[in-house]
């Protein structure tokens, strides 16, 4: 049981104070004070001074508090369940014997965890100072929240994250705040779970990696082939920083399974792109390069090499060259004894086309046998493809489902993998960004599966940051500059003076249907202030009325005044698909046909769509309409 | 630094801290060992050198008999590199033990230096 009882007098408050008052430049002044001493005792003793020995050996002093100061007061572990046993050492130091809320403030901003909080949640030293009293009576209800928040993100200590989450819930109407900044008190949560998570991080990279030594690969054969026309992954791993999410964690296991055991040895990753399957087999090579890790001897220091199609069609133009080449590759790898080969997206191996050659004839003996390991990388939908016209090659591989993270995995694949994004573009990602990140990917980027699209966009919101800073808004904004689509709300002057008065506007063009027109308008401005159903169309419309009353005109003027032109109108007369076969021709592959609604929506989604002459259409093709009007959502074929 | 402060710098010196610079000297020659592939040599140590001339050969008894002696000449030629490399390696660490000895050794009189110092300030002879 843990208590709120907070000792200034406590040994662990007293070396906590110490700690903080060593600071970096008094610690090198320690070192510089032996250094000296040293000096001093030894010119003495060659002076034949004997006070020199001893002012050499006073030495011993500032180096043991150098010592000391690394090995426990920098971070004082924990020693009771009371406050200041659980306390963040940085901050046990600087508070004073009966501290106020407001100290608790300045002391949690001022550390790690405060700052993690300030930059990633906008949870500010200011705004910390804002909603705290100096009054050391609420400091209690401060400890009992903070023991709670402790407890729920299974942290070690009393953090700066976790610190700040409790002043936020011992403020009164802490959810009206919450809410003001888009965040829930789950988000503070996970945001303290990602801290915690960080430092573990940084703690681990500080571990020395083990990776077999100068002679490892002794006992293995040379691969002159294999590094020209493949890449070694277990050469790029070493970062130390691997998400390891459920669904990864279980598909790596699989490979160590099926590696390890005595079957085919190979194994096919399917899934769609962007789930995750090359940083699979890269986590997998990274394993086996581990020595501390628990997996059977015949995998250890087992190296994998990604197969370059490209260059080895470059290499081996001619007929039958490709296949030479091929088993060459294949025969280094198969006698150096230490390999496995990686073909990503496999369908280049298998089928004909740019870039692609099918090498069934030469692969398909290999992957039954199963002597040499093999890693292939498919989509699901190509494997059935290649499966209809080969069956035996399914057949012959031992399958691993890699399916698309869900929320909360994506969210903390975003969380690791943002770090080497951050560095490279030199830009900070707030949480609210990798929240809106996974809702707007979910809805907008369609080619990749989670986590890729929400990593996608992430990466390209990198250009949208204000000043370096990437919010829940750079992320609309990038959806809306890159995609041509208004995700958030109303913002600019421009668009705010255009939306009030949208029915000034469009009766510049047309006169009269002041209903109408105020209908449409009332839909477009609830859209834009954000009440909308994000799960249906903006507004669905039926204009009835003779010809020549101004259906069609309305929906050009809308277009015109707030899509941004007359072009921004997709126009479908359906008195062209009056036959029930004509849905096929609605909803067809974009790629295939260019006039389908779908094709259309897909290339130029911020716009209106007018169905023309609907009153003429087939039932069958009303009824695949039906769930465009009510959801909002059309699957091409 | 008060009177609890340098007793609880002495107590952690004799127990975490001793232990924290064994535990860093253990480390270290752990890496010298990962470094050297001490196991892997050991358990290698007549595997045939990068895999030069280990396939199996199928043919007449005379090219049978020369790829076995290529075999063992291979395996030969690797048992003497992991020989080399194994001494070093023994070598380096043996040193590394004596260093680590003589670092924790040092560590537990460390903070009795200045009383020695003292002692020969007032007893001991200059240089």
């Amino acid at each position: 049981m843990h208590s709120t009882f907070y000792k200034y007098d406590s040994v662990r408050s007293a070396k906590a104070r110490l700690g903080a008052r060593l600071t970096k430049s008094l610690r090198l002044v320690l070192l510089l004070v032996a250094a000296v001493l040293i000096t001093l005792g030894v010119l003495a003793i060659t002076s034949h001074l004997t006070l020199g020995w001893f002012i050499v050996t006073l030495a011993a002093l500032p180096v043991m508090i150098y010592e000391w100061y690394h090995g426990e007061l920098e971070h004082p572990p924990v020693t009771t369940n009371s406050i200041d046993g659980l306390l963040d050492g940085d901050i046990l130091g600087r508070l004073s014997a009966n501290p106020t809320p407001k100290e608790l403030a300045a002391a949690a901003a001022s550390v790690n965890g405060g700052r993690f909080f300030a930059v990633r949640f906008g949870i500010t030293a200011n705004f910390l100072n804002d909603i705290t009293t100096d009054k050391p009576e609420d400091t209690e209800a401060i400890w009992q929240h903070a023991l709670e928040v402790r407890s729920q993100t299974s942290s070690e200590h009393i953090s700066g994250a976790v610190l700040a989450v409790a002043m936020l819930q011992s403020f009164p109407d802490y959810e009206s705040l919450l809410a003001h900044m888009h965040l829930e008190l789950d988000d503070l949560l996970a945001g303290v779970r990602w801290y915690e998570h960080l430092r573990l991080l940084v703690n681990k990279t500080k571990e020395p990696r083990r990776t077999g030594g100068i002679a490892r690969d002794f006992s293995f054969g040379y691969i002159p082939l294999l590094k020209h026309f493949g890449i070694n992954l277990s050469d790029q791993v070493g970062g130390g920083i691997t998400v390891e999410i459920v669904s990864h964690v279980k598909a790596v296991d699989q490979l160590i399974d099926t590696f390890g055991s005595g079957g085919r040895q190979n194994a096919a990753l399917v899934g769609e792109a962007g789930a995750g399957k090359s940083t699979i087999v890269r986590a997998f090579a990274e394993k086996l390069l581990d020595a501390k890790a628990k997996i059977p001897s015949n995998l250890k220091f087992r190296q994998v090499f990604l197969l370059d199609s490209a260059s080895l069609i470059a290499a081996a133009p001619g007929r039958g060259e490709l296949e030479g080449l091929i088993m060459q590759v294949l025969g280094e790898a198969y006698s150096a004894k230490n390999i496995i080969i990686c073909l990503d997206n496999a369908q280049l191996f298998f089928e004909e086309g740019v870039g692609s050659v099918d090498l069934t004839n030469v692969l398909l003996p290999i992957l039954e046998a199963g002597n040499l390991r093999v890693i292939l990388t498919m989509d699901e939908q190509r494997l059935l493809q290649i499966g209809q016209r080969n069956p035996s090659l399914v057949n012959a591989l031992n399958r691993i489902n890699v399916a698309p993270a869900n929320r909360e995995e994506t969210i903390a694949v975003m969380q690791d993998q943002l770090i080497f994004t951050e560095y490279q573009r030199k830009v900070t990602y707030m949480y609210q960004s990798l929240a809106e990140a996974y809702r707007l990917s979910e809805r907008y980027v369609h080619d990749l599966a989670m986590p890729g699209r929400a990593l996608k966009l992430l990466e390209n919101a990198a250009s949208y940051g204000e000043n370096g800073l990437i919010t829940g808004n750079s992320i609309q904004q990038t959806i809306e500059q890159t995609m041509d689509i208004k995700v958030g709300v109303a913002s600019g002057e421009d668009e705010r003076e255009k939306l009030l008065n949208l029915e000034d506007l469009i009766h510049k063009r047309m006169i009269n249907q002041t209903r109408a027109v105020q209908v449409v308008s009332d839909a477009l401005r609830r859209a834009r202030a954000g009440v909308r159903n994000e799960n249906r169309p903006i507004g669905t419309f039926l204009f009835l009325g003779p010809t020549g009353v101004g259906k069609t005109e309305l929906s050009k003027a809308l277009a015109d005044v707030y899509f941004g032109g007359e072009d921004r109108m997709i126009r479908l007369d359906l008195n062209e698909y009056v036959r029930d076969e004509d849905v096929a021709r609605l909803i067809a592959d974009g790629a295939d046909d260019p006039t389908s609604l779908t094709a259309q929506a897909m290339k130029q989604p911020f716009s209106v769509v007018l169905l023309d002459e609907i009153e003429k259409a087939h039932p069958k093709v009303l009824t695949t309409l039906l769930q465009l009007l009510d959801e909002g959502i059309l699957r091409d074929i | 630094m008060n009177m609890l402060l340098v007793t609880e710098l002495l107590r952690w010196w004799y127990t975490a801290g001793w232990r924290g610079r064994a535990k860093r000297i253990a480390n270290q020659l752990d890496a010298t060992i990962d470094y050297f592939s001490m196991d892997l040599l050991a358990k290698t140590l007549f595997a045939p050198f990068r895999q030069i001339s280990a396939g199996k050969v199928d043919g007449p008894l005379e090219v049978k008999l020369r790829a076995m002696l290529d075999k063992l000449f291979s395996r030969v030629i690797g048992a003497v590199i992991r020989t080399i490399l194994l001494v070093v390696g023994v070598v380096a660490i043996a040193f590394q033990v004596l260093i680590g000895g003589l670092i924790l050794l040092g560590w537990g009189l460390v903070p009795l230096l200045p009383v020695v110092g003292l002692i020969l300030t007032v007893k001991g002879p200059a240089l």
